[in-house]
């Protein structure tokens, strides 16, 4: 539920109309010439429709310089960003040499792991020096080794599972495993503003698909009950199984799953539940276990947990954590595990220290630190943008915290206003999400200090004024603390 | 007192090519749009109001049959072509019918009808233009032309 002001709603509507309708009006252009060209396809099929890329012709590439921007440095609080330039209106980029040390709000890098760790690194280092950068085989091939299985039962520990399989690579994690558990004669329900991977996975299974409004479980009940009424398609028989797919902070809003009551629908039908937590693991939770220990739910009520490990853990790939059946069953059928090249030992190795790390195996307190931090840092910079007048989404104690810009035009103005300040920010926009809802996405890391967040906040409220998205009122700063208060205005 | 904020909920719809419609304000930029292409035929063609009236229902019903009744497909390649076989119309609410942003369209063009035919005292050849309009527009969205292709124009090949 995200408040607009009326005005802004319209006028965004009409930027995309318009931005829309230039691009087609040079669209019809592009036919006429074409047609008066001479057509050499000799019977092959065009490689893509002419609908198809539009987005990516007419309206994304007019701004893209304000999207996948190099770096070249490790993204910690602080990193370097290459500049680049163009001389035909961004179609091409090309990259200087210049370099701006910005300060780093995009990362995923919640607890301070992207970076090199006193703790962490010298391990991989010596991993990286006893096996190899990668096995080069799949793990039922040869890609299999001591660190592999050390990890699965890391993993399976971590999170409170029985068992647990990796992968190498965080998107397949879902891609891949839905098409094995679910197939035609299954329902899907999902989330609406689940992720991609979990979209296409979720096509990919030819089941059945029905979507929930977002965070709603009243309304995953009524979406339920209904199909369980109605059964499969055309032949009314009941359903051979029903997963419930939610996310445990989703990445475009920040908000936590509504999971005890989820949990309580699905157990209430008999539905299967799957739980996506590609950010909160690590990073939410008073041990870092994610959304089940913050909201305190039983790990064994969620049928299958996911996660990756590319955020809170600074390395790569992803797990399926679950009961011992169902990860043996993995074993057998999952491609991702038969034909993908195992999780490379260093990264393997980082992820098992930084598990230690987060759990105080390591012989210190960092761990707990790091996780203190960073629930901190977000809870301070969340009620900081607030009050100057931002519209903020997510909860509380999440990390990530998108600032809502609305208009189209306001998106790049943000993205490079801040770069001239030295803060580099991530700005979404359709259709990553809603057309009406573009916004920039700040993620919060441990390895921020105050003073970080401080700066960061100066530079967001002048450029806040500056473009205009300062959507509510400023709340009063209050007199009595004159001496005590950071201005950021 | 105007609503100065309006709620907007994420839509259960993941087609990204027809979830903008349940948002707020689109049926207030929809009508806008339409009375400020009003003003601007007026003020370029500085013709009568009842003529003006006539250019915009006709313009609406070239761009609307264009994009929403002819052109197919999404313009995401996310999508991987699941959308390339439905025109916008039989995207919009998942195809649920008599939805009420499929109400809102169709009444659209009849109000635009009788708009034009009001003020130019249905008067042909406005009339005759703009009733061959109105009615293309609203067969093409009853409910039982969902996916029908007569005599197979803009068919697949």
């Amino acid at each position: 539920m995200i408040a607009i002001p009326y005005l802004t709603a319209l006028t965004t509507y009409f930027s995309y109309g318009l931005l829309f309708a230039f691009g087609q009006f040079r669209d019809f252009f592009r036919k006429i010439f074409d047609w008066c060209s001479a057509n050499n396809l000799q019977g092959y099929a065009p490689i893509c429709l002419g609908l198809e890329d539009f987005y990516i012709r007419r309206l994304y590439l007019r701004i893209q310089d304000c999207f996948g921007r190099p770096i070249a440095s490790a993204p910690d609080a602080w990193f370097d960003v290459v500049e680049r330039h163009s001389n035909d209106n961004n179609k091409t980029l090309k990259r200087t040499d210049k370099i701006s040390r910005c300060l780093n709000l995009g990362s995923y890098n919640y607890l301070g792991f992207a970076a090199a760790d006193e703790y962490c690194t010298p391990r991989v280092v010596d991993t990286l020096k006893k096996y190899s950068p990668s096995t080069c085989s799949t793990r039922v091939d040869g890609g299999t080794t001591v660190l592999h299985l050390e990890l699965e039962e890391c993993v399976a520990n971590f999170v409170g599972k029985p068992a647990a399989i990796v992968f190498g690579m965080g998107y397949v994690t879902n891609s891949a495993i839905l098409p094995v558990l679910m197939g035609k004669g299954s329902l899907i329900i999902s989330d609406s503003l689940n992720h991609n991977s979990i979209v296409n996975g979720a096509r990919g299974s030819g089941a059945t698909i029905r979507v929930f409004q977002h965070n709603e479980p009243s309304h995953l009940e009524e979406v339920l009950r209904e199909q369980i009424a109605e059964g499969q398609p055309r032949t009314h028989r009941p359903w051979k199984k029903i997963m419930v797919v939610v996310e445990g902070i989703y990445s475009m809003e920040g908000e936590l799953c509504k999971l005890p009551e989820v949990i309580a629908v699905c157990k209430k039908y008999k539905a299967y539940t799957y739980l996506d937590e590609a950010h909160s693991i690590g990073a939410v939770g008073k041990s870092g276990r994610g959304v089940c220990e913050l909201l305190g739910v039983d790990t064994a009520d969620v049928d299958i947990m996911m996660g990756t490990f590319t955020k809170s853990f600074g390395s790569c790939g992803g797990y399926i954590a679950g009961s011992k059946d169902l990860i043996q069953h993995l074993k057998y059928a999952c491609p991702a595990h038969l034909y993908a090249t195992s999780i490379s030992p260093p990264a393997a190795q980082q992820i098992i220290s930084s598990i230690r790390v987060i759990l105080g195996e390591d012989g210190s307190n960092r761990g707990a630190q790091k996780l203190a931090q960073i629930r901190e840092n977000s809870n301070f910079f969340r009620s900081e943008l607030q009050k100057m007048g931002f519209e903020v989404l997510g909860d509380n104690d999440s990390p990530v915290m998108p600032i809502m810009l609305y208009n189209p035009a306001k998106i790049p103005a943000f993205s490079r206003e801040c770069l001239k300040q030295n803060v580099a920010v991530v700005t979404v926009a359709f259709p990553a999400t809603p057309l009406l809802l573009a916004r920039a996405r700040i993620c919060i890391s441990a390895a921020h200090s105050r003073e970080d967040l401080i700066k960061a906040l100066q530079v967001i409220s002048r450029v806040g004024d500056l473009v205009g998205i300062k959507y509510f009122p400023a709340e009063p700063t209050k007199q009595q603390q004159g001496g005590k208060s950071v201005k950021f205005d | 007192m105007a609503k100065l904020y309006v709620k907007a909920v994420p839509p259960a719809d993941l087609n990204r090519n027809t979830d903008w419609f349940t948002y707020p304000g689109v049926w207030t930029s929809y009508i806008l749009i339409l009375f400020f292409s009003w003003i601007l035929v007026l003020s370029v063609f500085g013709c009568s109001p009842g003529i003006a009236w006539t250019i915009v229902n006709l313009a609406h019903f070239a761009v609307t049959y264009d994009f929403f009744h002819w052109k197919k497909g999404t313009p995401f390649a996310e999508d991987q072509g699941i959308y390339n076989r439905l025109t916008w119309w039989e995207q919009v609410d998942n195809g649920k019918q008599l939805t009420r942003n499929r109400k809102f369209l169709t009444v659209v063009p009849l109000v635009l009808y009788l708009i034009a035919s009001h003020t130019t005292d249905y008067q042909n050849p406005m009339f005759l233009f703009n009733t061959v309009a109105v009615i293309v527009l609203v067969v093409a969205k009853f409910p039982h032309m969902h996916k029908v292709r007569i005599f197979r124009i803009n068919a697949d090949k």
